[in-house]
């Protein structure tokens, strides 16, 4: 099963040369990352990453998010990054409810 | 709107301008938009001999954008302008790589009824805080400038 996702974000905890296979981390919570399709991107134990792709559920459902795009993203304030993203969403529904009562 | 302003707008409100009778774009609160501004991550490149089409993520909605490299195409004699304009282009077309962090200026335009950016400039943003700058200003735009109010209840 395959799903598109939104990007995901997370410090990077193992990364395996032999299989490309990433794990990052954000909170309590980790994420397998494939990145075989990805080039010039250098990983760094203990650096934040952000990667957009297709989440995919194996059959021993567990997932792995199949990366089209990754980029290191050291230096981004994630509270402010939190914050900012919830008010956006509020910002975007509110214009959506607009949109549609207009 | 003055139509030499780039309104900085998030790219689920680009994709969902309407189109006037005079063939340009409208916010939903009807007001006129030409060039705008945006900030995402490079999700899709596609390099031709006369344009570089790239693809525009910024979470909200995915934007195609158009950065055309026909400047020397355009006249049997192209002129120095063209030629120095064809350079920019080649060296901003460089810059577009996937994963990339860019701001995009440029004026909106439809292709096959799909909403795009014709770039006029872009640039490689090395602060991953510029994507969220760039949301809040949004934000505030939307609420003081460009008037992107949400609906007043009837007891309000």
């Amino acid at each position: 099963m395959v799903y598109l996702t939104k990007p995901s974000k997370g410090w990077l905890q193992e990364y395996c040369v032999d299989t490309a296979v990433a794990v990052i981390v954000d909170g309590n919570v980790s994420l397998r990352i494939d990145t075989q399709h990805l080039r010039d991107v250098h990983f760094r134990l203990g650096s934040f990453y952000q990667f957009i792709g297709e989440l995919v559920i194996q059959p021993d459902n567990n997932a792995i998010l199949q990366a089209r795009v990754g980029r290191n993203v050291d230096g981004l304030d994630l509270n402010l990054y939190n914050q900012s993203l919830q008010l956006r969403r509020q910002f975007e529904a509110d214009h959506m409810s607009r949109h549609k009562t207009t | 709107m003055d139509r030499y302003v780039h309104v900085k707008l998030l790219n689920s409100f680009i994709v969902s301008l309407s189109k006037t009778p005079d063939y340009r774009f409208a916010l939903s609160n009807g007001k006129r938009v030409s060039l705008v501004e945006t900030v995402g991550v490079v999700v899709g490149r596609e390099r031709k001999d006369k344009f570089l089409r790239f693809h525009l993520d910024d979470g909200s909605a995915l934007l195609p954008c158009i950065l055309w490299l026909n400047h020397l195409y355009l006249s049997p004699s192209p002129s120095p302008r063209d030629e120095l304009l064809f350079t920019m282009a080649v060296e901003q077309a460089e810059e577009v790589a996937l994963g990339k962090l860019m701001t995009v200026r440029g004026r909106i335009t439809e292709y096959r009824g799909v909403k795009q950016i014709t770039v006029s400039n872009l640039r490689v943003e090395e602060n991953p805080n510029a994507e969220i700058l760039h949301w809040l200003q949004c934000i505030k735009l939307g609420k003081e400038s460009y008037n992107l109010r949400p609906p007043l209840t009837s007891n309000s």
